[in-house]
């Protein structure tokens, strides 16, 4: 029975229980039944007890083993009592090589004579905190191999003593994907700016030979026309027209360019000022298509660039009325709606016409630079308008789509953040 | 005020196609005066202050209004302008900016130096023309000018 008992508890952990086990067996030819029986109760709960501690003991000594960081143990005058396997890769160090250095040593030596201040200042004031808030931390290896670390310190009494725990991470892997996504943004807003002015000089030097091309085509058609034959005559007339194109192609690139590189800062924007500019912009156009342009409700103020903002309608209204309908004269509808945009307040601006509409296959074509869905006699223009109206709203963190069907109007809307980080509205100009 | 054939016109350009396009403007608008060129500010400068090739100087009469392409080799036209505008024997005669430049910042800054007019170089000939005849009705007929230039 004493035996079984004893048995079982062999069975959860002999080794450890094997000591208590002897002693109690040394004493038993010395006592009665009952004292036996007593002592052996009190031994086996004293046993269950001190296997239950072994065993959260373990357990603990378990999860600080196959913890993913380095934790080192250290006594108040830094010298290191306990380090788990993590510590023992990321130092370079063995267990038995690790006890009793001095944690300084982990310290790279141009940061040693700092580091023990430091430490004086948190037994000073012992509380789990992260060391080195705020700036970079750096550790040293056994064979001197500085990697970048995070370290969180904790206190943690023993014996009237303040013994410190570092729990340390090894950082190099983020700290290298930090520096490699830092670089790839520069790298990315160099070469936007680079394009940018590229497309700005391009288009202004292209101007000056073109502008030649022209003047000489012009002069030849008025100085020696009559020298040339009919067919002469209709090479030259093709090219002047050819020559005036390209001079719209470039001055509308250029205009697209300067979205970006001649774009002002933001400022409070009254998009009922805006959509009004536009319409007087255009009253012209709107007069002789006997268009009518209704705004329903109120439209709110935005954080915006004001000229892009005029510019943004004005091309939308004016799209509205150059694809309208022959036999039905053309009506623009104006409305907003607030909306979500993930965190931010916005609204959500649609410009509704009764003109030909489109196939909403070609919806993203539409927004692209000189993609045109119609013939050149059909239409006019180089097919900017759209392509700048996203860069406008693309500059604002808006979004701009349209829907549509052919022969049943087109509706183009546009969402734009109510408000703009302060330092966009700073740092643009 | 001048005959008009008595005028001198001073062009500053390095680009001889302007120069030649301009030269035949102002002929087919009537101009009769003289059509001078130089090809850069620094020549300009020569001319007008008499030195360099220039110096001697009997046949370099002040011209009555001066045309001057901004971007220019040596000496460009913001650089020229600065120097003709602070000196006190050449600022009163007249500058027209007459570059290719549509840009706000060189707007701006080409009046701050202190020119007369800026025009960005029209596309057509028939512009050209156009500009060249309002350039001398302006300039060379209903202008008062100082009579000391």
């Amino acid at each position: 029975m004493v035996g079984g008992g004893v048995r079982n508890l062999h069975e959860v952990d002999s080794e450890r229980a094997c000591g208590l086990r002897i002693r109690s067996a040394r004493h038993r030819h010395r006592m009665s039944f009952q004292e036996e029986q007593k002592s052996q109760d009190r031994v086996i709960s004293e046993l269950q007890q001190r296997v239950a501690e072994l065993e959260a003991n373990d357990r603990f000594r378990l999860v600080v083993e196959s913890a993913p960081n380095g934790i080192i143990l250290a006594s108040p005058e830094g010298v290191i009592t306990m380090v788990n396997q993590r510590a023992e890769e990321l130092f370079g160090y063995s267990r038995e090589e690790f006890v009793g250095l001095r944690i300084d040593e982990l310290v790279p030596t141009r940061y040693r004579g700092h580091h023990a201040g430091l430490r004086d200042s948190f037994h000073g004031d012992p509380k789990t905190r992260a060391m080195g808030a705020g700036r970079d931390l750096y550790a040293v290896g056994k064979h001197g191999k500085e990697f970048p670390v995070e370290i969180a310190l904790t206190p943690i009494p023993e014996g009237g003593e303040t013994y410190v725990l570092a729990s340390i991470i090894d950082i190099t892997q983020r700290k290298q994907s930090d520096e490699a996504l830092l670089r790839y943004a520069e790298e990315l807003e160099r070469s936007n700016a680079e394009l940018a002015s590229f497309a700005s000089v391009a288009s202004h030097d292209l101007q000056e030979p073109l502008r030649k091309i022209r003047t000489m085509g012009e002069r030849l058609r008025a100085l020696c026309h009559h020298e040339l034959d009919e067919k002469g005559r209709d090479y030259l007339d093709r090219m002047v027209k050819a020559s005036d194109n390209m001079h719209r192609l470039i001055r509308d690139l250029l205009s697209f360019s300067r979205v970006e590189t001649k774009g002002r800062p933001f400022s409070n924007v009254d998009l009922n000022k805006s959509v009004a500019e536009a319409i007087s912009m255009l009253e012209l156009a709107i007069e002789e298509s006997s268009s009518g342009i209704e705004v329903s409700g109120d439209l709110p103020t935005v954080t915006a660039d004001e000229a892009q903002m005029m510019q943004l309608f004005q091309n939308l209204i004016g799209n509205a009325i150059k694809f309208r309908k022959m036999d039905a004269n053309p009506v623009v509808r104006i409305s907003a709606a607030p909306v979500k945009m993930g965190k931010r307040d916005g609204v959500e601006l649609r410009v509704k016409d009764n003109g030909i509409g489109f196939e909403e296959k070609y919806r993203d074509r539409i927004f692209e630079i000189f993609q045109r869905l119609h013939g050149k006699q059909q239409f006019e223009g180089t097919g900017i308008g759209l392509a700048i109206c996203k860069k406008i709203v693309e500059r604002h963190d808006g979004t701009i789509t349209a829907f549509g069907r052919p022969g049943e109007g087109a509706e183009f809307v546009v969402t734009l953040p109510l408000e703009q980080p302060k330092q966009r509205e700073i740092s643009q100009s | 005020m001048k005959p008009l054939k008595k005028c001198i016109l001073m062009m500053a350009d390095d680009d001889p196609d302007d120069r030649e396009f301009v030269r035949e403007a102002f002929e087919q608008c009537g101009f009769e005066g003289e059509f001078r060129y130089v090809e850069d500010g620094a020549e300009l400068l020569d001319y007008l202050l008499l030195q360099g090739e220039f110096s001697g100087g009997s046949e370099c009469p002040a011209p009555d209004l001066i045309l001057l392409d901004l971007n220019m080799p040596r000496v460009n036209g913001h650089e020229a302008l600065t120097l003709i505008k602070s000196n006190s024997k050449l600022r009163r005669i007249p500058i027209v900016a007459l570059s290719t430049s549509e840009s706000a910042d060189d707007i701006e800054k080409t009046y701050d130096l202190g020119v007369n007019s800026f025009i960005t170089k029209p596309s057509s000939f028939d512009q050209l023309v156009e500009l060249a005849d309002g350039l001398k009705r302006y300039w060379l007929e209903m202008v008062k000018l100082p009579t000391t230039v």
